[in-house]
């Protein structure tokens, strides 16, 4: 080991001291900013990584969409079949309708599902938590625990239908009466905007509410793992018929997701000045020392120490400080990542603010996914911002001139 | 002196102060062979420390020439060819005497296993065998100085430059580093040039010199 690596553990961890004080200051203060780092981008990961299971599992990776109405819902779903790389298809309607029921009116969307195939697409079984997807028939639906409540309904209650037909009915003073589904389960998808806004049915419910005949409003499609959604969007749109197009569920969501990436690009820079003031007590740590080991660092210069070696005991304290702070940062974060959820609910529940957590958070728990992209990345700058901090120390003891060192006071 | 290990020629250092240089040496010639000991005494501030960093390479003369073996003083022979003592001891207050000594090594390259087996013996030669693993902090004055020249000595250089080795020590334990200093120096036929004020020092060295208004006689 050389001397300036060697002379650099041993000022930082001297000999016969069971806790370096200093060093471990400067420690944690790095520690401190690549643990919060870590923290926020992987929550704010967490919530795209969140979103796209959740879109995933209920809609499947890509939908088709028509302009109007789907009328050859069949032929279209053959169509989307025959693509290599397509292992699901299924046609649904959605629509909003107004439901009534103990006195309560709710405005979710209804979701008409096809019993026969969504199941090869979105694993809605999951999600239930009350009851069964099979007990799902025409005159039956299941709602969300959100519309349930804001319906005071349950299981085995009877809900009133409104549709947007009933208006369009009324214009031509026809009277068409809402229709009566009895709830046969609970569902809750942990995403307060799908949880507050969304009903099941079947898709036949669905198309007579909306007067669809056999037509659709889309088809949602599963892919092979392995295909990625824009391969299979490109595939899709070359054999769909004109005023038909696949999308991808980044392109359905990707205003939502633009937001979510700049939040956390914002973020991580915001928070990144945390490392960088940390970097700033490392330096004027570091800067003390020269002072304080001024005579010292003459001695290197007369035991044949050559100014660049004394320059480089100074930059590898201060690279060991960083890697030091980073690694232990690491893993602070990925501990307060581990309890994050035990930590939010204890924070709410004290503050008896739950109910506002789900409301603007969308999600029941605090998710988080870390990129690996994100973590090499925080490391890495961690890492460099630590090291740059102690050039300029180092270039002040390789400046001091060994004969005038010895001489200080 | 063919053979010099140091050799300084018409060696010239002026110092300012405010407006006014005062020339601190004058033409300063001086020679040391190998095996040799030369004291230097002097007035305080007649020029003993400035000649020694001169001839250590650690200052430049502002005219006159050094060798170290006949060739410039060079940082990269340093650690190999010169070991230094200072009045000052200047151990590294983080590494224990055993540590302090072998930093000397690991100035020319990785410590090997002859290196610290020669730190040990130079350590019990200066009686602190037992003392290895303390910090100087634990150390007294004469350990620490005994410490310092044990660090001198480790590469087994052809000169040793002692800067008032004695000045912070009392007399009995002064008198014990310089006997030591000698001892080792006479042993390993290391040069040595010994800058004191105590004449019973001086008076142990083979050759004694005196620096006066910055010429040396």
């Amino acid at each position: 080991m050389p001397w300036y690596f060697y002379l650099a553990l041993k000022q930082l961890f001297p000999t016969g001291r069971k806790f370096p004080f200093f060093t471990a200051i400067s420690v944690m203060g790095v520690a401190l900013g690549v643990g919060v780092l870590v923290i926020v981008t992987s929550v704010m990961g967490g919530f795209g990584y969140e979103l796209r299971r959740m879109i995933v599992q209920t809609d499947g990776e890509v939908q088709v969409k028509s302009r109007a109405i789907m009328d050859d819902a069949p032929g279209m779903l053959r169509t989307v079949r025959a693509i290599p790389g397509v292992v699901g298809a299924t046609p649904y309607v959605a629509g909003p309708v107004m439901v009534l029921a103990n006195g309560h009116p709710a405005f979710p969307m209804f979701r008409g599902l096809d019993l026969e195939t969504v199941e090869g697409v979105a694993n809605l079984g999951r999600f239930i938590r009350i009851g069964r997807l099979q007990d799902l028939d025409d005159d039956a639906v299941i709602l969300s625990t959100e519309v349930a409540q804001q319906l005071g309904a349950t299981p085995g209650d009877s809900i009133e239908i409104y549709s947007p037909l009933l208006i369009e009915k009324l214009k031509s003073d026809e009277i068409f009466l809402p229709r009566r589904f009895k709830v046969v389960g609970l569902f809750e998808i942990g995403h307060q905007h799908l949880d507050s806004t969304t009903i099941y049915g079947t898709i036949r419910a669905a198309q007579e509410l909306y007067g669809l005949g056999q037509g659709a409003h889309g088809i949602n499609v599963r892919l092979q793992p392995g295909v990625t959604e824009d391969e299979a969007v490109v595939r899709l749109n070359r054999v769909l018929p004109p005023g038909t197009q696949a999308f991808s569920w980044m392109q359905s969501w990707e205003s939502f997701l633009w937001v979510l990436n700049l939040e956390k690009t914002i973020n991580f820079f915001l928070l990144l000045f945390i490392v960088i003031i940390a970097a700033f007590s490392v330096m004027s740590s570091l800067l003390i020392s020269v002072v304080r080991k001024t005579r010292e660092i003459g001695l290197l210069g007369a035991l044949g120490a050559k100014p660049r070696e004394v320059a480089l005991c100074f930059c590898v304290q201060a690279f060991i400080i960083g890697t030091t702070g980073t690694a232990i940062g690491v893993g602070l974060g990925f501990g307060v990542l581990a309890i994050r959820n035990h930590l939010v609910h204890g924070i709410a529940g004290f503050l008896n603010r739950e109910d506002t957590l789900k409301q603007f958070y969308q999600f029941t728990n605090l998710p988080a996914h870390t990129e690996l992209s994100d973590l090499v990345f925080t490391v890495v700058a961690a890492i460099v911002i630590s090291t740059l901090a102690g050039l300029l120390p180092a270039w002040r003891a390789a400046r001091l001139k060994p004969v005038e060192a010895l001489r200080s006071e | 002196m063919s053979n010099a290990v140091l050799a300084g020629r018409a060696l010239a250092k002026t110092y300012l102060s405010g407006d006014r240089r005062i020339a601190v040496l004058r033409e300063v010639s001086l020679e040391v062979a190998a095996g040799e000991s030369v004291s230097i005494r002097g007035e305080s501030g007649s020029g003993k420390s400035t000649l020694l960093n001169l001839l250590s390479g650690l200052d430049a003369p502002d005219s006159g020439t050094i060798e170290w073996g006949g060739a410039a003083p060079a940082v990269d022979r340093r650690a190999k060819f010169l070991g230094m003592v200072f009045q000052s001891f200047y151990l590294i207050p983080e590494l224990n005497a055993e540590q302090n000594v072998l930093m000397a090594a690991r100035m020319v390259r990785t410590p090997t296993a002859a290196a610290r087996a020669r730190t040990k013996e130079l350590l019990a030669r200066v009686g602190l065998a037992e003392r290895a693993t303390h910090l100087p902090a634990q150390l007294s004055g004469g350990e620490r100085q005994r410490v310092a020249v044990a660090r001198a000595l480790l590469n087994s250089p052809q000169l040793l430059l002692a800067d008032e080795p004695t000045g912070n020590l009392d007399e009995q334990t002064g008198n014990a580093v310089v006997e030591l200093l000698l001892e080792l120096c006479r042993e390993s036929r290391t040069a040595l040039v010994l800058v004191t004020h105590n004449a019973a020092h001086a008076q142990k060295t083979s050759r004694g010199l005196f620096l006066h208004e910055g010429v040396l006689r």
